[in-house]
């Protein structure tokens, strides 16, 4: 039990916030839902920072500190599949990844490379043309788009699917850890500044302790999405997802109850996080598809 | 990073848990009724000795005090199975966890001559008179006093919740010696000591495990007081923060889980409801080890203590919480007479949020070092 990063690991968290700090501002003239962010892609692209699971020194956990620490920054672009699920199947399949899950609109769908297809008990894998995509408008702050073509998909295994399965859970674990964290930090902010009744918000207990239990709850997200990355156990991915799922819903509606009506504007960049954490709450079946998973892989349930 | 056990810590796993299949009785379940019962009291007297023995009484003490100097890893590992199996060291696992190392580092050669053999060898039973009518989580506010007299000082006053007193050989006590925070001194009072009373307290939470302690004209010596007079803050301070983390109570609330859900599963009974509350509740237990191992490495690798500790905590609370509702709403039977560990379980976890320092105090302290928001005012 080692809970510190070994050296290799210590150099990518410092070379990924170095990334991470050249794109840490929202740009002002930005008023969307959908930040994307094409030059973050570019730079992990040229770095070949999406391979660094398959390199042994690093491996998924790595990986996954990666996954949370991108969720942070206010643009977006596909990291979480591409980093710990692509990895699994063939390293060497396009980017980016999407997951479309019984015909629904989907995160990254419309500029996907390679498509993880579900469809009630089936994973497949599909390389979608242009003209089988595209883009759907969405309350989601992530580019949403869908499936409107037939490209034909590849059945998996019962074996590789249920590995997918797994690194899928591990994935919005892991994104959604570091999505409820920017949140939290940004609440925070808006309570150390503001101020109401002659003093800030952040005195008050009320809010105070409703911030605290958040916390808590982000860091065990975060806690069970590395571990599961590490382990790459069924059991611990559904628990990680189940957890962050579960999270998701109470750090949102505080998070944006401490905004006051601030948080509804588009200027205040909050949205940016927690819808996409909306985004993730459904996925995989949500949160009573992982309870199930836990059932069967930790309490040995039929 | 990892997260897995290195061979000697399985190892050293394996042999706790074989010595406590040798060592606790058939009918352990019925004793465990909480530490602080009489049952349980008689009964790790002698099982502390037998553990004093194999040498899993204080592994991570150093060698001069009967240990052998074990990693902070070992250290907890024995509290977790200890814990999970029902705490079978009863009121001892606070000599091993805290008061004896605070004796090392605070002690007089005189009383560490006097007081770490005897918790080395499982012998002795103390207790924590800290909490007051008037001074809970407002622990500074306490008013029992210890008066200057010739030989040493006179104690008046009362402590309240004081777990294992009616057992207990001796008392570790907060008193005022001055006015103030900086006017709290520890004074280590034997419990036969003339003019001390106990009173049980009846409690939802299991025999003997709190207690009123009265101290009338109370007469201590000099050679009691531990460290300085006001100088308890730092000396408790410094103790807790060799506990860090405190019981482990994840790792009974996780068993008594699977417990519950074996059940289910035998009788067909693990469906819907029951399956979605469980896993929560499992999660909750899996964050609360999480972040209670996250401590126990920032030990290990001498990091000062921080506010993650309380975050440990409220994850602890959570976990107790949950798996203590899930039982009661799919397994309610279990608090019927139907199981003695679940129902000694559900006993005790609802301590969980209140006692060592209540949740909501803990709950500030991760907003202003955590979370770094700006005060309360005062
Ligand atoms: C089983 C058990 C065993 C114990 N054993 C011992 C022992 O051996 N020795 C010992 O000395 N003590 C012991 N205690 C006492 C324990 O330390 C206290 O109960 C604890 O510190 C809380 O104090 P209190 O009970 O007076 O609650 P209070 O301080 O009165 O608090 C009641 C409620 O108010 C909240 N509250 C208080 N102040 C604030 C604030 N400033 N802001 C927000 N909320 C606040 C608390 O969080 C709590 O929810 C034990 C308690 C229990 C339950």
């Amino acid at each position: 039990m080692d809970f510190t990063p070994n050296e290799d690991q210590l150099a990518l968290v410092s070379a990924i916030e170095r990334i991470a700090a050249e794109f840490t501002a929202v740009p002002t003239d930005f008023h969307g839902f959908a930040l994307e962010g094409e030059a973050l892609a570019r730079e992990l692209e040229n770095g070949q920072y999406f391979d660094i699971a398959a390199i042994p020194e690093m491996g998924p956990v790595s990986a996954a500190t990666v996954v949370e620490r991108l969720a942070r920054l206010p643009c977006t672009t596909e990291v979480a599949l591409s980093m710990l699920v692509r990895p699994q199947i063939d390293i060497e399949l396009p980017r980016p990844f999407a997951l479309v899950e019984h015909g629904r609109p989907g995160r990254f769908v419309a500029a996907a490379g390679t498509l993880i297809v579900i469809d009630g008990d089936d994973i497949g894998i599909a390389h979608p043309r242009p003209e089988d995509v595209e883009a759907v408008e969405s309350l989601y702050a992530y580019p949403m788009g869908r499936l409107t073509g037939n490209p034909p998909v590849k059945a998996l295994s019962g074996a590789d699917a249920d590995t997918v399965r797994t690194w899928l859970r591990i994935a919005c674990a892991a994104e959604m850890a570091g999505l409820l964290q920017a949140a939290i930090d940004a609440a925070v902010e808006h309570l150390s500044v503001r101020k109401q009744f002659g003093r800030p918000l952040g005195t008050f207990q009320a809010l105070r302790h409703r911030m605290a239990e958040c916390a808590v709850l982000a860091g065990g997200v975060r806690l069970l999405a590395l571990k599961a990355a590490w382990s790459g156990d069924s059991g611990e991915a559904a628990l990680a997802a189940l957890h962050a799922q579960d999270s998701a819903s109470r750090v949102v509606y505080d998070v944006h109850q401490m905004m006051g009506a601030m948080g509804m504007t588009l200027e205040m960049p909050v949205h940016l996080w927690t819808y996409r954490a909306k985004a993730l709450l459904s996925e995989l079946g949500g949160k009573g598809a992982q309870a199930r998973g836990v059932a069967t892989f930790i309490f040995d349930a039929a | 990073m990892e997260f897995d056990w290195n061979q000697q810590q399985r190892d050293f796993r394996a042999t706790v848990r074989a010595f406590l299949d040798a060592n606790l009785p058939d009918n352990w379940e019925e004793i465990a009724h909480g530490p602080g019962s009489s049952a349980q009291t008689t009964f790790s007297k002698q099982f502390c000795g037998a553990l004093a023995d194999a040498g899993l009484l204080v592994p991570h003490w150093p060698e001069r005090w009967g240990g052998r100097d074990a990693d902070p890893w070992s250290a907890f590992i024995l509290a977790e199975e200890m814990w999970a199996a029902g705490e079978p060291r009863g009121g001892q696992y606070m000599n091993v966890n805290w008061i004896g190392p605070t004796f090392m580092r605070f002690g007089t050669e005189q009383q560490q001559e006097r007081y770490i053999p005897p918790m080395a060898r499982g012998e002795t039973l103390w207790c924590q008179g800290f909490s007051e009518p008037e001074s809970g989580s407002d622990l500074a506010s306490l008013r029992t006093r210890a008066d200057k007299t010739e030989s040493g000082y006179r104690v008046n006053g009362q402590k309240i919740w004081t777990s294992y007193a009616g057992h207990a050989d001796t008392c570790f006590l907060l008193c005022r010696t001055a006015p103030g925070k900086g006017g709290i001194s520890i004074l280590l009072v034997p419990m036969e000591t003339p003019g001390i009373t106990v009173r049980q307290i009846p409690s939802i939470i299991g025999e003997g495990d709190i207690h009123e302690v009265f101290f009338d004209d109370v007469e201590v010596a000099d050679t009691a007081l531990l460290g300085a007079e006001g100088q308890a803050w730092e000396i408790v301070r410094t103790a807790l923060s060799l506990e860090r983390v405190g019981i482990p109570r994840f790792a009974l609330a996780s068993r008594m889980l699977r417990r519950a859900v074996e059940v289910l599963k035998r009788d067909g009974r693990f469906t819907h409801g029951a399956i979605d509350q469980s896993a929560k509740a499992h999660a909750a237990c899996e964050v609360a080890r999480m972040y209670s191992y996250n401590i126990i490495d920032q030990r290990c690798h001498g990091q000062p203590p921080g506010p993650e500790a309380s975050a440990a905590r409220i994850a602890t609370v959570n976990a107790e919480r949950q798996v203590t509702e899930f039982v009661v709403e799919h397994l309610p039977e279990a608090l019927a007479g139907a199981d003695h560990m679940l129902m000694a379980h559900h006993q005790r976890a609802i301590v969980a949020g209140i006692a060592s320092g209540a949740a909501e105090i803990q709950l500030n302290l991760i907003a202003t070092e955590l979370l770094q928001l700006p005060r309360e005012p005062r």
